[in-house]
């Protein structure tokens, strides 16, 4: 399951924390792109794979760099490569949280709720501990709960 | 919150097969919706005709550095396109943003805090196939 920050200093210090999606996206995770990424590239973004730098696009039916990925790909494409990592879960679209909601391993951070429609068991980590919820509601209290 | 478009109530634009063709009805739209719709494609259709039309700011991830307040309050009579809006803007300047009478905004991000907005604010993206070409609108966010 996913683990959830609300606050960053709850970050652990031995974490990085990262913001720009995109850009660590391009810089970094694009060296590991394989077969795992198919599937969420098709789910999320319509594009198909077609090698390890280029996709198919669902607009324009033409080749274009990876790079054209939406950001809400991108970082649940950073949290799949990089699940040590923590990262910016802002300028994720439902389709992308659903997908991320549903990940074995991972790190996220928000200072407010972003919740999908269709989620799976999280652990939430604050300045109280971590804990486990797997219900929408009780999941948005602790979010809306005081910082 | 609805108030009128004060710089343009309708940009369009085109760009190789695609045609942008947005009307707005009020002086901020938040452009937000799922993953992958094209938004920053647009962002960056839109950003292309800052070469020509003096009236349109864009601002994305790569300004990450930079003060927005100050270019936003720099400005005047503009468009101002922010995609990346919700790592981009804090409350400070969300709330400028609400208050702003000098300019219109296009914001494309999810979270409308601190904008004073209301469903009349929140737009989704629409793309259309027309033959070899895609029109990309906006309607309102259900």
């Amino acid at each position: 399951m996913i683990t959830i920050f609300k606050n960053r200093k709850d970050i652990p210090g031995d974490m990085e924390y990262v913001e720009l999606n995109d850009l660590f996206f391009n810089q970094n995770t694009v060296s590991f792109i394989d077969k795992q990424a198919e599937k969420i590239i098709e789910m999320i973004d319509g594009s198909k794979l077609i090698s390890k730098y280029k996709i198919y696009s669902r607009f324009d039916e033409i080749a274009l760099d990876i790079d054209r990925l939406s950001t809400g790909c991108k970082t649940v494409l950073n949290v799949l490569y990089y699940p040590n990592k923590v990262f910016c879960l802002k300028e994720c679209g439902n389709n992308a949280l659903e997908i991320l909601y549903h990940f074995e391993n991972g790190h996220v951070f928000s200072e407010y709720a972003l919740i999908p429609f269709i989620m799976d068991t999280v652990a939430v980590q604050s300045e109280s501990g971590k804990k486990i919820i797997n219900d929408y509601e009780e999941l948005r209290e602790w979010w809306d709960s005081e910082k | 919150m609805k108030s009128k478009p004060l710089v343009m109530d309708h940009f369009s634009t085109v760009h190789t097969s695609f045609i942008v063709n947005f009307r707005f009805t009020n002086n901020i739209t938040i452009l937000m919706g799922d993953s992958g719709t094209g938004k920053t494609a647009a962002f960056s259709f839109i950003r292309e005709c800052m070469a020509v039309n003096p009236n349109i700011l864009c601002i994305n991830y790569l300004d990450y550095q930079s003060d927005i307040q100050d270019m936003i309050r720099r400005s005047d009579g503009k468009l101002i396109v922010i995609d990346n809006a919700d790592i981009l803007l804090n409350d400070d300047t969300r709330k400028y943003i609400s208050l702003d009478d000098k300019n219109q905004y296009l914001i494309i991000g999810r979270n409308p805090k601190n904008l004073f907005a209301t469903k009349e604010n929140l737009f989704e993206l629409v793309s259309k196939k027309m033959g070899e070409q895609t029109e990309l609108t906006i309607k309102e966010y259900l």
